[in-house]
């Protein structure tokens, strides 16, 4: 009896000990370590720092991960491996980092965008706020709505998930965006991501005219990008001048990227 | 809006409800069936408590059932609850479980070990977070899962003591242990390499003292 007893004490012991992690107390407990919170804020610090020596602005596009882990592993193994030949700025994650909005999930793709040799952004999905996700996103990401400058190009994320916010009138949020837009001596051009589009349904049908309105009005957005729809895509939906990118999703293996130069954009894809 | 706030609580409650009918009748139909002299009542207590740290359903599980076809099969029910001070807020929750424990090996007089047990269970989360009906404001199956009510799997084993037998109405104490995951978990690591078998498991264990 004692021996078993005392087995069984240093057994649970050593279990305790090596596997605590797998002590699972709820699919919803947010319990997220260092690198795994502030997120956007860290990496707007490596911005903040960081030289654009090739006077173009390389950015990498991935969005709607999902459940797609390893295809997002190889997406973080094939730009870390383009920015060892010409540099690559940064990366945006149009959305949809998880699938069931679980803490988990977020875990999960946030250790892959960790192993990328360049800063990285990830935008709010529809799938990121399911559950208690969106108090997930806040505490790895932070804000919903953000923005930083880099080499004069102001890029402004901002939450277009309306439907989620039962279509309440404040998302997005058109005074937040025009307020960001409004012109000064910091920017000369900017890009707006998202990842719910205004063609699509999701997005709050009050706020589709004032959404356009907002990205025309100083004449100064150089292009938006946006995710949910998985296929790439580059039209002017709205023949206003805007210019409207879908990224690929992960799971087709093609990533875009988008250089910006004197004002103009180049959409390459490439595949892994 | 008012009506998504109070149909999880509807839907939670008839589960609980259903939980509790099956409890009840199943309780009685055993009495009958054993013909004992044992009142009604008596056989309306719980075989057993049990108190689980971790295994996906809370941080500390405090839970009651019955077992069935001479020990082979317990019923439980759960109420589980995760404190803020490990989440960013805290949680509630309870659970319906289904164990087969087939396999007894008596050890001594004292002991009996159960090696390998097989379970089932419904976790079902409070909160207008965790919906169990897909809102209304979604299209049909625009998601696909529930965020308030899923199911898992897990595997156990079980040393049956006499520790607390002489305390009335107790007769023995036992420890366990479970492994498992659920299906949300298992659908995030299907068809992916690079995730690791050990992040999807959850690992619990508990004590349970026996009527």
């Amino acid at each position: 009896m004692r021996v078993i007893q005392s087995i069984l004490f240093i057994l649970s012991i050593i279990i305790f000990a090596s596997c605590e992690k797998m002590f699972d107390y709820s699919p919803y407990v947010i319990d997220f370590d260092e690198e795994n919170t502030n997120v956007n804020s860290k990496n707007m610090a490596k911005i903040a720092n960081q030289q654009n020596d090739d006077s173009v602005i390389t950015i990498a596009f991935t969005g709607d991960t999902h459940r797609s882990f390893d295809e997002t592993d190889e997406f973080v193994k094939s730009v870390n491996e383009i920015n060892n030949t010409k540099q690559v700025d940064f990366v945006i994650h149009v959305g949809d980092i998880a699938d069931f909005g679980l803490p988990k999930q977020y875990l999960w793709g946030n250790s892959y965008l960790l192993k990328l040799n360049t800063p990285y952004f990830v935008v709010l999905g529809n799938h990121d706020l399911v559950s208690n996700g969106g108090d997930a996103y806040l505490e790895m990401f932070g804000q919903y709505d953000y923005s930083f400058v880099y080499d004069q190009v102001k890029f402004i994320f901002i939450n277009t998930n309306s439907l989620e916010f039962d279509n309440n009138g404040n998302v997005p949020n058109i005074s937040w965006l025009d307020q960001q837009l409004q012109p000064n001596s910091s920017f000369r051009k900017a890009v707006v991501l998202f990842h719910v589009a205004p063609m699509h349904s999701e997005f709050d049908p009050n706020l589709i005219d004032a959404f356009n309105q907002t990205l025309t009005k100083y004449n100064n957005v150089l292009f938006v990008a946006h995710g949910h729809m998985h296929d790439y895509s580059i039209s002017s939906p709205y023949n206003n001048g805007i210019t409207f990118v879908n990224v690929y999703s992960v799971e087709h293996k093609k990533f875009n990227v988008i250089e910006i130069e004197n004002d103009t954009i180049a959409v390459e894809t490439y595949s892994f | 809006m008012i009506q998504l706030q109070w149909k999880p609580i509807r839907f939670s409650a008839v589960f609980l409800l259903l939980s509790m009918l099956l409890f009840a009748s199943t309780s009685v139909s055993a009495q009958e069936m054993k013909q004992e002299k044992k009142s009604k009542l008596h056989n309306l207590i719980p075989d057993y408590v049990k108190l689980q740290y971790a295994g996906g359903i809370g941080f500390m599980s405090a839970g009651v059932g019955y077992t069935f076809f001479k020990q082979r099969l317990d019923v439980s029910m759960f109420y589980g609850y995760v404190p803020k001070a490990f989440s960013i807020d805290d949680l509630h929750s309870i659970s319906l479980q289904l164990t087969a424990k087939l396999i007894h090996i008596t050890l001594n007089d004292k002991l009996e070990l159960l090696p390998l047990n097989f379970g089932w269970y419904a976790h079902h989360t409070f909160g207008n977070d965790f919906w169990v009906r897909l809102p209304d404001k979604y299209a049909k199956d625009y998601y696909w899962w529930s965020p308030g009510r899923n199911a898992g799997v897990f595997i156990g084993a079980e040393l049956k003591t006499k520790l607390l037998a002489s305390k009335s109405p107790a007769s023995g104490t036992a420890f366990y242990v479970r492994i498992g995951s659920r299906g949300l978990y298992i659908a995030s690591k299907a068809g992916n390499k690079t995730i690791p078998f050990t992040d999807i498991l959850e690992f619990g264990f508990g004590v349970a003292i026996y009527r």
